[in-house]
């Protein structure tokens, strides 16, 4: 009796865990695999697989240029994140403030966030438009610049312009995970320093800042992926030009892959980016106490 | 913060909202335009606003179709990720051998980000013979690991007594969930509606690399093409960016609340 | 019943209600007037209609015009096409003799929309 409901309660989680962990499985198991084979491999879609040992990974690393700069600029793209996390900090300490229509700043901050990344790409491109784009013009009624900028077509430019839209994107995110930080900070704290003597300076140092460390680390997590996901944005507003100036590891590993069919080149290329990945994010864990690693990677 | 002064925090706010709105403006305007928008200065606000730009769209380029693509693709995944994601979520609430592997599992796969697979995953879905077809384009996306600790963490919640005596009476499992689970746990469910739309309409890598026939097409996809080939019809582009982003802004403002909650219960508690 | 309450009568699911029902009255509006009917009237570089002008009409594409059909004007210089099938077609009118008109862009809101142009094309141009 004792075993044949033992049985069915195994029956029933397996029936109900089966779903979701084939999908699993064949979406993310298997590539990583396949994934990890390819890089040792000579294929092309049709052909035999050979084994090439570590030759993919040589011609990366040693003879590459695109690879590098992609890689570099991926870098930076992550680099850049912090900048657009203080922006929100700022703007998260802002909001938290109790002042009329609060709801109504928040909303509009994070408003940029859930939409759709080509739109954004393409509408940003506009802005920034050589000849009639809205920044050049205001940049030049202001008499900041004499003649306009091709912003995504100069190739010290590019790179920081698209970081730029992702910062605009992501920034209202940041804001609500922080906001949901601070929101978690005791007020008696804030009241226990007062009354020591503590001015607002001081209390932000001494209690926001190391309390809010959780939520500042989840913040650069999800920057971390960002640089490595957003694919979007740069495909739509340079393709990765001029010059590779904005090519970032994804985009490399999409050109390689499904423009060059060079399947096998594009999957050492891919371990290489997991690998990267992985390990900023479990050093960030870290640090971060392992609250920052429960973040899906998903998107 | 008590010594700055309210006017002072407006006014950052304001200026920072400034910001966060103006490219949605400036899409706005230009979809609108009636002067010519190649013209410099750009006029700040629109001269004669026609809505021409968007029937233009509606005709010149299969919308309607694009659009239907979109919304199939985003109900599969919404449907399939509830009914996946809250089953298991529901198995692991229970004890059972080798639950500790199967949550540890789930949270490797969470680290393996989608674009890291897109190479063995288009070859597997060529494989099964879906490139090309809604179900190929869903299949990747109709679980969540993120949504289903969601859903466990929710069905946790749930008073256990309550589940004990339904129990005792004889209630069978699946309707244990259907009944008493899942009535408890809309935060749970929203976080999932929440998540699949965004994920599922705005998806772009995906359907870039699986479809190639045109009108399977998603509304990201089409929206790109329309970039590179009408390079002419700039103003039409502007107002397919408007029509693809409505829909999002409409499902923002009717679940504000949930949505933000849904996207930092998900991200942050886990 | 609650349930049912709450489904119904929440601001998305009156909002998206509200959405249907202007689209449908906008689709009803569409089917009473997509007959397709586009007519106007040619007038000569003095004003006074010109009858037996030859009126064309021009779809625009990528690299140009594509023709699509022509009529000639009556003796009031009026003229008309039905089911031109076009939501931006371009008229452009011609009389050997008295010259041509400009092409002439006609925007309607929805394809095969009838419409009656207020002003007449000139045949201003040689």
């Amino acid at each position: 009796m004792l075993f044949r409901k033992r049985t069915r309660e195994m029956l029933l989680v397996a029936f109900f865990l089966t779903p979701a962990l084939l999908v699993f499985f064949v979406y993310r198991i298997v590539p990583l695999l396949w994934n990890l084979a390819l890089s040792f491999a000579f294929w092309s879609p049709g052909g035999s697989y050979e084994f090439a040992g570590l030759e993919h990974y040589t011609e990366m690393f040693v003879y590459d240029d695109v690879f590098r700069t992609s890689f570099v600029n991926t870098l930076i793209y992550m680099a850049s994140m912090p900048l657009a996390i203080v922006v929100a900090l700022f703007v998260a300490l802002l909001v938290n403030a109790r002042i009329r229509g609060r709801n109504v700043y928040r909303t509009i901050v994070f408003l940029s966030y859930p939409m759709m990344p080509v739109a954004v790409g393409i509408i940003w491109q506009w802005l920034y438009n050589e000849k009639v784009g809205l920044i050049n013009y205001v940049l030049q009624s202001a008499g900041v610049i004499d003649t306009p900028i091709a912003f995504l077509n100069s190739t010290a430019l590019a790179l920081p312009s698209v970081i730029v839209v992702g910062m605009w994107q992501i920034l209202g995110f940041f804001m609500i995970i922080l906001l949901t930080g601070l929101q978690s900070i005791p007020q008696s704290l804030y009241e226990a320093a007062a009354i020591d003597g503590a001015g607002p300076t001081k209390s932000f140092f001494r209690i926001t800042l190391p309390l809010l460390r959780p939520s500042l680390f989840l913040c650069f997590v999800i920057g971390v992926i960002s640089s490595f996901t957003s694919f979007d944005l740069v495909y739509v507003m340079t393709e990765g030009g001029p010059a590779h100036a904005t090519e970032l590891l994804i985009t490399y590993i999409y050109k390689t892959a499904f423009g060059l069919s060079e399947f096998d080149y594009a999957g050492a290329l891919t371990v290489v980016m997991f690998t990267l990945f992985l390990s900023i994010t479990l050093i960030l864990n870290r640090f971060s106490g392992g609250e920052a690693g429960k973040v899906d990677g998903a998107n | 913060m008590q010594r700055v002064p309210r006017w002072s925090i407006h006014l950052a706010l304001v200026v920072i909202c400034f910001f966060m709105l103006i490219p949605f403006y400036w899409v706005l305007k230009t979809s609108v335009a009636g002067e010519n928008i190649f013209a410099y200065p750009p006029s700040l606000v629109p001269k004669d606003p026609h809505p021409f730009y968007f029937i233009d769209v509606w005709y010149d380029i299969p919308f309607a179709r694009f659009f239907l693509n979109s919304v199939v693709v985003v109900t599969i995944v919404i449907v399939l990720n509830l009914v996946f994601n809250a089953m298991a979520g529901y198995a692991l609430t229970r004890d059972f051998a080798g639950k500790k592997a199967i949550l540890f599992v789930l949270l490797s796969c969470m680290m393996i980000p989608f674009q890291a697979t897109i190479i063995p995953a288009y070859l597997i879905t060529a494989k099964m013979g879906l490139l090309n077809t809604y179900l190929g384009l869903a299949l990747p996306e109709v679980s969540h690991i993120i949504c289903i600790l969601v859903f466990k963490a929710n069905f946790e919640a749930v008073p256990k007594s309550l589940v004990e005596a339904a129990r005792i009476d004889g209630v069978p499992e699946w309707k244990i969930v259907y009944k008493i689970m899942l009535p408890l746990s809309k935060p749970a469910i929203a976080t999932n509606i929440v998540f699949s739309f965004v994920w599922t309409w705005n998806h772009f890598l995906w359907p870039l690399i699986i479809i190639s026939d045109q009108d399977m097409q998603t509304l990201p996809l089409g929206l790109s093409y329309f970039l590179s080939y009408f390079e002419d019809t700039t103003g039409a582009l502007y107002a397919f960016c408007v029509m693809v982003l409505a829909p999002t802004v409409f499902v923002f403002l009717m679940v504000q609340r949930q949505f933000i909650q849904g996207l930092t219960s998900g991200s942050t508690k886990g | 019943m609650d349930l049912l309450r709450a489904l119904l009568f929440n601001r998305a699911t009156l909002s998206l209600a509200a959405l249907a029902v202007a689209v449908g009255l906008w689709n009803v509006y569409v089917a009473a007037h997509d007959d397709g009917l586009l007519a106007g009237r040619v007038v000569g570089p003095d004003g006074r209609p010109v009858a037996g002008a030859k009126v064309t009409l021009l779809q625009q594409i990528l690299v140009g015009y594509e023709r699509i059909e022509s009529t000639t004007t009556d003796g009031r210089g009026a003229f008309r096409f039905t089911r031109h099938n076009q939501h931006k077609p371009v008229l452009l009118a011609e009389k050997d003799g008295v010259g041509a008109s400009a092409r002439t862009p006609v925007r309607l809101y929805f394809r095969n929309q009838n419409r009656v142009l207020a002003q007449p094309l000139r045949l201003d141009r040689n």
